[in-house]
This record gives structure tokens, C-alpha cells and sequence, in this order.
């Protein structure tokens, strides 16, 4: 593979699922059975290449040496394909308007003044944030694609299934890796669609239906988000590219997150513009990534098959939108105050879900919400702003993606035993007839509920470390003193507060104090505890107490007693990602390959990024907090269900009234229907009826002119032979006297 | 020769004329109760567009030559009229003989001999006949309903009206000389030239069909020149015929098998 | 050439013809009875060998004379075979009246009835007759279905 560019091996990663994709669409009846056979190996070499890729470019990221000398240098590798649209000179900006700004438009020496071209290039940019996110989303991707062949079986829809995940692979990594924001539309919009197919898998059933529906358009407003925050950019930017291009003219065209624009502190609006671009793209990550108030599409969406759950609404979809907000950290980092309201959203998200997931009986509602409380708390890692902020979220999402995929898979491989069951209080004390699905699900559990030393322990650690720092800066203080070098970073914000254009202070900006973030870091502890709980809840409701099947589990017989083990094609990727889980985590945090890998990512070298870095530490005190918050939660989930000692009613009666309003999903379903699907329903109601009576009446009413003249001459008709014979004499005795008159003199 | 008196508007006269017997025909043609006033009026009105007619006729050579024209023509006119406008259509057949006098009158004025002849002969000796006898078979006994009620009386009159009008207009206009336009070889021309100079062509005297021994040379020209047409016309006349046989006999048939029915009672 | 000396002639036969063709278009268009409208086409079947004759003499050939006698061949055929099917059209409607086929109308068109006339008024002439003299001759069968008149 050494004699294989990167380049090519970049374009590789979405080509291959895509190749796959298209050829399951056209071989996968004649294949029957075997139809997961193209896209498995296109997503498998897909992956083979992506690990490649992070090998190569982890070699090119500069090796840390100890506290940091001189800043680190950004790697990236970019891959033009073609010219997807391109107009030159396509607009010039009236003098003494802000678009005029020439330290945000590109000025064409060449026109005398500042002409902007519009062009769009297929480019994919490959940098650490990419390679990491590549590799996630192909090895993820197989391991489901794996556990689908023995989940799908049977199902007539089987061929569908694969060609839709190497679809959905296709535009995740097309998305991760697309250096422009357009083409990041493009691929958001299909990575929409593609969930939209797969939650509709089986859509015969009217709730799957509803649910896919409910997912596109709850989507599609953050969708709106995007694509206003894409023209804001384009206006305030003059190009939509990432990395830096040369303009037809020979002038370099800074892209909006190229090397040439991230070494200016200035090169970045700031102010009411900023602060809208932003909360724009926060927008349109609350849509992907289910956060509040756009959350509501998540636990609905469990109506697909539970690898497509695992796949797209656990490990890689609904990151997209953490993803975004990393990849845009420069943009947000001139804009304090929209990073508080990342970091409010994140957190109040995280919080609300937790508390719905704690009343919830049915085992894939519970990973949903747990989903949502696990994505509330990378947002809120990311709004701190700071370097460790951001690579702890991207941390936190590679073993969320491990454990949570786990966590789905296994509750596919018990719901596909008790035969489409998955109430929890219709099984129990299921680790003796499963005991891989148990003892996999146990440690994803653990991993999730930050029990040390599984992977989210430390995931979670880094986050409420970002927390802590923002909520009590002088406690880190020290620890920020030694790293700052004396390039001008500190100097360069000094200039770019007094520089009074570019920032005007805008009213979200007081939100940055650290009370908020003391909240937010309190609001977090809180959530980590309730996550133990729910997520121990749900295990031993599940897997402890008397051995409870449902009618109509299918079992496999054999071994001198009934097992309802799931076939190896769907244990062995649990076994795969219970590994994972256990290890990852420990072996990246104490290593630090993680956080010093990703900080070479270009978005994250920004001045006022990168100027946070402080050096890696392992904060004992707030461990100390996390493990008590996480033991609480699991001693009161074993007080209450281990050994199925409570169904529930205990709970109930222990939360009162509480228990309604977390179990009705704090009513957002029903605030919204009233205030959007009523008056929408209300609208169409209205535009069908113009369309059918006066639309469709205008031109029936056109059609209707032949047939009403029709049945005026058809009276003329009367069968009477001397009446016919009349009309033919008349006829002909206009042509006579017409050519009499012709021919007269 | 002077004309007796020369009316100052042939054209105004012709157009009247015409318009006179398209009404007197509306009148006269049978449109239900019969009233007597209208009849009159229709009469009268007919006998005006006669005059008009003859009025504008052109003059012919001799007085003698005139008035046999004028009467075989009228003779015509006046019986075809009466044909349509009778009621009774044996009547009708009956004023159609006359009217057929009449024309075979013209045709020997014209000079055609044998067609006159013919005319009588075939037309109100065969022809004629045969109507007759169907009238004898089919016809019912008194007025029927549909004899007493035209089509369109109005507007029939009308095309009438206009057809005799262009037609009129057309014949007034005829001159010696055909347009030069047309280029047709024309032995009239020819005899016009030839005229000029006093000479006959010398195929005119074979083909004038007023020189003597009429009927032979008409004879050797149908049997010379449309010889193939001839005996196509007697084809036809063979095939008519058996059609006619054909067409009567599987008619005969079919009655023969329904002889349960009685048949329909002469009213 | 008196030919030459015949566009007067030609004129008033023509006028004739024209006369005759009118006449018999009048007949067809309007009559109901099929025979008299037979009739009135043999009419103007007149009305042209009248024309054909006349711009015969004109002209000085036999061209109109030929033609007519071929008009009045075809005009015999054609009365023999037209006679056929009028019987046929009598045994089926049993009168024999052209407004009697109107089954090629619309569907939608109803079918055209003559308005009620008043009994005919036309009183049957009263010949005059004798005493019959010497023995009564037999009852004839067919005497109902004698007309009394035309």
C-alpha cells in the first residue's frame, strides 16, 4: 500500500461502501442469501484503509515533547477530485458593507477590487479529526454489518438492509472528510435520508413509518440551520472551502478553517454575524446529534432494526453534529457566549434525558435516552472552548461509539431471542440462557455508567475535567502558566478584544462566567450518576432475578439445555466491542496519543484553541467525584431491581408526580404537535382543497369546453338523411359562390 | 334584330326573378294543412319568376324560333315545378312525364335528335313506369303523413335560391370567345377563325352535330371513338340487372321464411 | 357557322338547365317521400343533359351528346338498382318515408317525430256511378285492399 498515495487512499474510503452500495442494489436479489457480500468487503477494505490512513498520518504529527515548545504544527492532506461548480467573478460586494471586509474577502488584484468567485471543488481533506472519525465509522460499520448478517436473517428486505448501510457509510465518511461547507450540506442532508430509510426498514408498519417521517423533518430544521449558517459564511467569508485554494487569478483564497486564516487572529467574524453563524451551526447539530429542543426524533427512531439503531443513532449519525462543531472550533472560538450555549444546551440536554431514561421499561427507549444524555454531555465538553474541552468530547464520542454500539447490539441479540420482546418487564435473569450477550452487556454497562477502568470512565473524567476548569479557573491556573510559550497568543487576544469591528461584545457573552459553569459542571455530576443508575436499572431488570422468558423467544436447543445464545455472527462483534470498551480507554488516556493527536488537527491549531492546551493530567479529585456519583447511581438501581426484587411501582410511588412528567418525555411531543403539526396539518388541509377544487377545478373546467361545445354540434346529429344532405349543399355552395366571386370579371 | 324591349337592369330583374321562385317554392312545397292563400300567393309568385326569366332571355334569331323555345322550355319549368311541389306522388310522377315532354321538346330544338327521342323512350317509357309500379306497391292509400310535411322547406329554398343565382350570373357572363386563360382547343374558336375567313375547317363539317344524318354520325362516333364505353355501359347495364335480381330474390327469401307473418295491411 | 351565331342559345338552354337542376335540388333536399325524391334527382339529371347538349351544339362536337347518352344508361341502372332497395326499405318500415332511418343519430339526440297535422281535409271526389245492370258479379277477396283513390 506504500506505493498507493494518500490521496488515492482517501478517496478509497467513501468509494469502496459506494461500490458496495450500488452493486447490493443491483446483484442483491440474485444473490439471495449471500447478498451482504458486497458491501461487507467494501465497508471491510473501507476500514482496512481508514486504519491505514490514521497510521499515516498519526507518523506525521510531530511527537510531543514534553511541555510544549513551540506550537504544534496542523497536518492535513488535501484530495481535489473535481470542479463541482465554479463561477468567476460572481459577486462584488458594495463598497462600506460589511461583506467588504478585506480581512474576510479575498481581494482579486487582477479586477482592482474585491470580486469574489464562486467555486465549489470536490475536495477531501484528510487531518487527524477526519482520520479518527474515518476509522470510527468503518470499523463500527463492519462490526454491525457483521452482526446484521445473522440479525437480517430471513428478512425479505435483506439485500435493502446492507446496500442502506453501505450507503450510510458512504456519506458519513464523505461528510467527515469533505473540506467544504456545501459538500458537509450535501452529506448531512444524505446521511438524513439514509436514517430516514433505515428507521423506515419495515415500513409496512405505521409507527416505523411515523418515526422515519418524524426523524427527516425534526432533521430538517436543523438542516435550516446549516444551510442559513452556510450562506452567513459564504457572505462573511467569501468562500466555503476549508482549506486554503488558489483563485484563478493566482491569489490565494484563505479557506475558512486553512492554515492561512488560523495563523491571523483576526481572520475570524466575531460579533452579531459570528455569534449567528454559530448558533446556526449549534442548530443544526441539535437536529443531527438529538439535542434539546430537537431531540424528540431519537427515541421514536427505535422503531428501525437495532444495528441500523447501533450504527447510525449510537456510534456515527448522530455525532455528525459534534463532529460540526469541532471541525468549526475556530468560528466558535471568537464567540464566547455561543460557546456557554453550547455547553447550556449540552448540559440541560444531558440532564432531561438522563431523568427520562430512568422510567422508561423498554430496553432500547432507555439507550436512546441514554444516547441523547451521553451526546448532551460531549456538546457540553465542547463549549468549554478549550483544547482539552474539545478532545475530550472527540475522546468521549470513540468510546461512547465502542460501548454504546455494544450496549444497542446486545439489546438487538436479546430482543432478537425473546422473539421482537423488549419490555423489560416481560423477561428476566436472562445471564443464564445468554451468557454472552450478559457478560458483553455487563461490560458496556460498566463502561457506560464511568466505572472505572472501562473506557468511559476516563472519557468522562476529561469532560468533567474540561468542566471543572472553566467553573474554577484559578484551581488550573498553575498548570495553564507553564504551558503558555511567549508567542503571541495571549497578545494576539488582547488585540483581537481591542480590535472593536471585528468584536463587538454581544449580550450571550455574559453568560461566559464561571458560575455558569460551576452549574454546568454540577448539572453534569448529577447526570452521571443518574446514568449508572438507569443503565444498572436496565441491566439487572434484564439480566438478574428468576429466569423469565416470553411466549414465543425462540431458543437453540442443545448443549443439554435451552439456550437462547445468539449465533456467533452477533456475538462475536459483541465480544469485539466489550474488548474494546474495557481497553481503550485506559490505553489512550495514559498514553495521551488521543488528545496530542487530534490537537495537530488544523481547526484545533487556531491561536485561540490551541492557547489552552495545558498539559495532560489525571485529575484524582474529580475521579473521586465521578466514581462516588456512578456508585450511588448502581447501589440505588440494586437496591431497587436487583434480583427483580421491584418491577417498578416502588419507583412510581417514590417519585410521585415526577414519574408522569419523565415518563411523558416532559411533554416536548406534545408541545410540539400542538404548536407545529396541528397548524401545519391545519395549512395542508387548506392547500388541498385550493388544489383540488380551484386548481384542479380551473382545469377541469378547460377540459370541460370541448365536451360543452361537443354537445352543442352533437345535436346536429340527427340521423335525418335530407337534413345531412342539406348541410352538404350548403358546403358546397359557399365553395361555388366563393369561386364565383374568385372568378368574376 | 332589334330585341322588343331592352330592360334597363337584366341583372336586378334576374336577381328578383330568382328570389321570386325561391319563395313561391317555399310557399307551394307542402308544409302541413293546406292553405289556400298561400297556394295562390306561391302561384303567383312562380309565374312572376317565370316572366323575369323570360324577360332576360336572350333573343334568338327568328320569332318562330323563340316561340318554340319559349313553350317546350316553360312546358319544362313548370311541370318539373309542379313534380315537387304535388302532393301526391303519382301526381308527381304523373307532371314528371310532362316535364320530360317538355325537355325532350328542348333537346330537339337543340338539335339532338336522338336524345329527345331517347328521352322519351327510356326516361318516361321505362323509367318512368318502374316508378310507378312502385308507387302501386308501396304507396298508401290516400295522403301519407310524410307527403304532406317537407325538410327544411326554408333553407332548401334558399341553396336553391343561390345555386340559380351563381348559376344565372355565370350563364350572363358567357362570351364568344372563351378566356384566354383556359387555352382549351375549341372548334368553336376554330369555327370563329374559320369564320373570319369564310372557310370551314374541314373537321367541323364532320362533327357538327346540326349537319345531316344525325343519328349515323352519332352512331359512328359513339361506336368509333367510345367504343371501350360503350361496352362498359352495357356491362353495366348487365350488372344492374342481375344485382337487382340478386338483391329482390334474397328479399323474397327472407319473406318466405317468415311467412308466420302476415304482412303489413295497406292503409 | 350558325354555332357560332347560338351563344344566345347557348345562353337560353343553358338557363333552362340551371332551371331544371335547381328545381330538382329543391326536390331532394326537401321531399320526404323517397320516390318523389327520386323523381326530382332524375330531374336534375335532365337539367344537365339540357347543359351537355346545349355546350354541345356550341361547341360543335359530340362530346355532350356522348355524354348524355352515357347519363342516361347510368340513370337506368341506377333507377332499376335504387328501386330494389326502396322495396327493401318499404318491408322494413312499411312506409315509404326518408325521415323513417334516423337509427345513425347520437345517442344523446332523440328521435324526430312529425307534429300532429289535422285529418286531411281533401274530401275523395265522388265519381259518378250506374246502376249496375245484368247479375251482381262475385265478392272479390281482394276488395280491402283496393284503393279507392290515389
Amino acid at each position: 500500500m506504500q506505493d498507493l498515495s494518500p490521496a488515492t487512499l482517501l478517496v478509497l474510503v467513501p468509494l469502496l461502501p459506494l461500490l458496495g452500495a450500488i452493486l447490493t442494489v443491483l446483484l442483491g436479489r440474485a444473490l439471495g442469501p449471500r447478498a451482504h457480500l458486497p458491501a461487507m468487503a467494501g465497508i471491510a477494505a473501507a476500514a482496512a484503509v481508514a486504519i491505514a490512513l490514521l497510521a499515516a498520518t498519526a507518523r506525521d504529527v510531530s511527537p510531543s515533547h514534553g511541555p510544549r515548545s513551540e506550537p504544534i504544527r496542523p497536518v492535513e492532506m488535501i484530495a481535489t477530485l473535481w470542479n463541482w461548480a465554479s463561477f468567476d467573478s460572481a459577486y462584488a460586494p458594495p463598497p462600506g458593507s460589511p461583506a467588504a471586509d478585506l480581512r474576510l474577502t479575498p481581494h482579486d488584484p487582477a479586477a482592482g477590487r474585491d470580486v469574489r468567485s464562486f467555486s465549489i471543488p470536490v475536495s477531501l481533506r484528510l487531518d487527524p479529526l477526519t482520520a479518527t472519525m474515518l476509522t470510527i465509522i468503518t470499523c463500527v460499520g463492519l462490526l454491525v454489518a457483521i452482526y446484521s448478517t445473522g440479525y437480517m436473517h430471513g428478512d425479505p428486505g435483506y439485500p435493502r438492509f446492507f446496500a442502506l448501510v453501505a450507503m450510510f457509510v458512504f456519506s458519513m465518511s464523505m461528510l467527515v472528510a469533505a473540506s467544504n461547507f456545501l459538500l458537509v450540506y450535501v452529506f448531512w442532508e444524505a446521511v438524513g435520508a439514509c436514517s430516514y430509510l433505515l428507521i423506515g426498514f419495515w415500513f409496512t408498519k405505521p409507527e416505523a413509518a411515523r418515526a422515519a417521517k418524524k426523524a427527516f423533518l425534526v432533521n430538517r430544521v436543523g438542516d435550516f440551520g446549516l444551510a442559513i449558517a452556510v450562506f452567513l459564511l459564504w457572505m462573511s467569508y467569501g468562500t466555503l472551502d476549508f482549506h486554503d485554494t488558489i483563485s484563478p487569478q493566482g491569489v490565494i483564497m484563505p479557506g475558512i478553517l486553512g492554515q492561512t486564516r488560523l495563523a491571523d487572529a483576526s481572520g475570524y467574524a466575531g460579533g452579531v454575524v459570528g455569534t449567528a453563524i454559530c448558533l446556526l451551526l449549534l442548530l443544526a447539530a441539535c437536529g443531527k446529534s438529538a439535542q434539546l429542543p430537537l431531540h424528540v426524533w431519537l427515541p421514536d427512531a427505535m422503531e428501525g432494526p437495532t444495528p441500523a439503531s447501533a450504527l447510525i443513532h449510537a456510534a456515527t449519525m448522530v455525532t455528525a453534529g459534534i463532529y460540526l462543531i469541532a471541525r468549526s472550533a475556530p468560528l466558535f472560538a471568537v464567540c464566547p457566549g455561543a460557546l456557554t450555549v453550547v455547553s447550556i444546551v449540552g448540559a440541560t440536554t444531558a440532564l432531561v434525558a438522563a431523568l427520562i431514561g430512568t422510567v422508561q421499561n423498554d430496553l432500547k427507549r432507555v439507550l436512546a435516552y441514554s444516547t441523547i444524555s451521553q451526546l448532551g454531555y460531549m456538546f457540553a465538553s465542547l463549549g468549554t472552548g478549550t483544547l482539552l474541552g474539545f478532545t475530550a468530547a472527540i475522546f468521549h464520542l470513540l468510546t461512547h461509539a465502542c460501548f454504546k454500539a455494544l450496549l444497542f447490539l446486545g439489546a438487538g441479540s436479546v430482543m432478537h431471542s425473546m422473539g421482537g420482546v423488549i419490555d423489560m418487564r416481560k423477561f428476566g435473569g436472562l445471564r443464564r440462557v445468554m451468557p454472552i450477550t450478559a457478560a458483553t452487556f455487563l461490560v458496556g454497562a460498566a463502561a457506560l455508567a464511568g466505572v472505572a477502568p472501562f473506557a468511559g470512565f476516563f472519557s468522562k473524567d476529561e469532560i468533567l475535567a474540561a468542566l471543572h476548569a472553566k467553573g474554577w479557573p484559578s484551581a488550573h491556573e498553575p498548570h495553564h502558566a507553564a504551558a503558555v510559550e511567549p508567542h503571541s497568543a495571549i497578545v494576539r487576544l488582547a488585540s483581537f478584544a481591542a480590535d472593536s469591528r471585528a468584536v463587538a461584545p454581544v449580550g450571550l457573552d455574559a453568560l461566559d462566567r464561571p458560575e455558569v459553569w460551576r452549574l454546568l459542571f454540577w448539572m453534569s455530576l448529577v447526570t452521571a450518576g443518574l446514568t449508572a443508575f438507569y443503565t444498572f436499572r436496565a441491566v439487572f431488570m434484564t439480566f438478574t432475578g428468576p429466569t423469565r422468558v416470553p411466549p414465543g423467544a425462540h431458543g437453540h436447543g442443545g448443549h443439554g439445555h435451552e439456550s437462547y445464545e445468539s449465533p456467533p455472527s452477533m456475538t462475536l462483534p459483541l465480544v469485539i466491542l466489550a474488548i474494546a470498551s474495557a481497553v481503550v480507554g485506559w490505553l489512550l488516556f495514559s498514553t495521551n496519543w488521543l488528545a496530542h493527536f487530534l490537537s495537530a488537527t488544523p481547526s484545533l491549531t487556531a491561536p485561540l484553541v490551541a492557547s489552552t492546551a495545558a498539559p495532560h493530567a489525571f485529575h484524582i479529585d474529580l475521579a473521586i467525584q465521578g466514581t462516588l456519583a456512578a456508585a450511588l447511581g448502581i447501589v440505588v438501581a440494586a437496591i431497587g431491581h436487583l434480583g427483580r426484587r421491584s418491577d417498578g411501582p416502588q419507583m412510581e410511588r417514590f417519585l410521585g408526580p415526577l414519574q408522569t412528567l419523565f415518563a411523558n418525555k416532559f411533554y416536548f411531543d406534545q408541545i410540539y404537535a400542538a404548536l407545529v403539526v396541528r397548524p401545519l396539518e391545519a395549512l395542508s388541509l387548506v392547500a388541498a382543497l385550493v388544489d383540488r377544487h380551484l386548481i384542479d377545478g380551473a382545469v377541469d373546467a378547460v377540459a370541460g369546453i370541448p365536451v360543452a361545445l361537443g354537445e352543442v354540434v352533437r345535436r346536429g346529429q340527427s340521423g335525418l338523411l335530407q337534413r345531412y344532405a342539406l348541410a352538404g349543399v350548403m358546403g358546397v355552395l359557399t365553395i361555388v359562390v366563393l369561386l364565383a366571386w374568385q372568378l368574376r370579371g | 334584330m332589334t330585341p322588343a324591349f331592352d330592360p334597363p337592369l337584366p341583372g336586378t330583374i334576374l336577381a328578383g326573378g330568382v328570389l321570386a321562385a325561391a319563395a313561391s317554392l317555399w310557399l307551394l312545397l307542402p308544409n302541413g294543412p293546406d292553405r289556400a292563400g298561400s297556394r295562390r300567393l306561391g302561384t303567383l309568385l312562380g309565374l312572376l319568376a317565370l316572366g323575369a326569366f323570360v324577360v332576360t332571355g336572350r333573343r334568338l334569331g327568328g320569332l318562330g324560333e323563340e316561340a318554340v323555345f319559349l313553350i317546350v322550355s316553360l312546358v319544362a319549368v313548370v311541370a318539373a315545378a309542379a313534380t315537387i311541389v304535388s302532393r301526391s306522388p303519382v301526381y308527381a310522377a304523373i307532371w314528371f312525364a310532362l316535364s320530360l315532354v317538355g325537355v325532350a321538346g328542348v333537346l330537339l330544338v337543340l338539335g339532338a335528335q336522338f336524345l329527345g327521342v331517347a328521352t322519351i323512350v327510356v326516361y318516361a317509357g321505362a323509367i318512368l313506369v318502374m316508378f310507378l309500379f312502385v308507387l302501386m306497391l308501396a304507396q298508401p292509400a290516400g295522403l301519407a303523413p310524410y307527403d304532406r310535411v317537407s325538410n327544411e322547406p326554408f333553407l332548401s329554398a334558399l341553396a336553391g335560391a343561390v345555386l340559380l343565382g351563381v348559376l344565372s350570373l355565370s350563364i350572363g357572363r358567357l362570351s364568344a370567345s372563351p378566356p384566354a386563360c383556359c387555352g382549351l382547343p375549341s372548334r368553336a374558336r376554330a369555327g370563329a377563325d374559320a369564320a373570319g375567313t369564310g372557310q370551314p375547317p374541314p373537321a367541323a363539317a364532320v362533327a357538327d352535330p346540326l349537319a345531316e344524318n344525325h343519328v349515323a354520325r352519332l352512331g359512328g362516333e359513339l361506336f368509333g371513338r367510345h367504343l371501350i364505353a360503350v361496352e362498359a355501359a352495357g356491362v353495366l347495364l348487365l350488372v344492374a340487372l342481375i344485382g337487382a335480381i340478386a338483391v329482390v330474390g334474397r328479399g323474397e327469401a327472407a319473406q318466405a321464411s317468415a311467412d308466420a307473418d302476415p304482412g303489413r295491411p295497406l292503409r | 357557322m350558325n354555332a357560332m351565331q347560338s351563344l344566345p342559345m347557348l345562353q337560353n338552354a343553358l338557363t333552362v338547365g340551371a332551371l331544371l337542376f335547381s328545381l330538382g335540388l329543391v326536390g331532394i333536399l326537401t321531399r320526404r317521400n323517397l320516390i318523389v325524391m327520386f323523381l326530382a334527382a332524375e330531374m336534375m339529371l335532365q337539367g344537365i343533359s339540357v347543359s351537355l347538349v346545349a355546350w354541345s351544339r356550341h361547341h360543335g362536337d359530340w362530346g355532350g351528346h356522348v355524354l348524355v347518352i352515357f347519363v342516361l344508361t347510368v340513370a337506368a341502372c341506377e333507377a332499376a338498382v335504387a328501386l330494389v332497395f326502396v322495396l327493401q326499405a318499404f318491408s322494413r318500415t312499411g312506409r315509404l318515408d326518408a325521415a323513417a332511418w334516423q337509427s345513425l343519430r347520437e345517442a344523446t339526440v332523440g328521435r324526430t317525430v312529425d307534429r300532429e297535422l289535422p285529418a286531411i281535409d281533401a274530401v275523395p271526389p265522388r265519381f259518378p256511378t250506374l246502376t249496375r245492370a245484368g247479375v251482381l258479379p262475385p265478392p272479390d277477396e281482394n276488395e280491402p285492399l283496393q284503393r279507392e283513390h290515389v
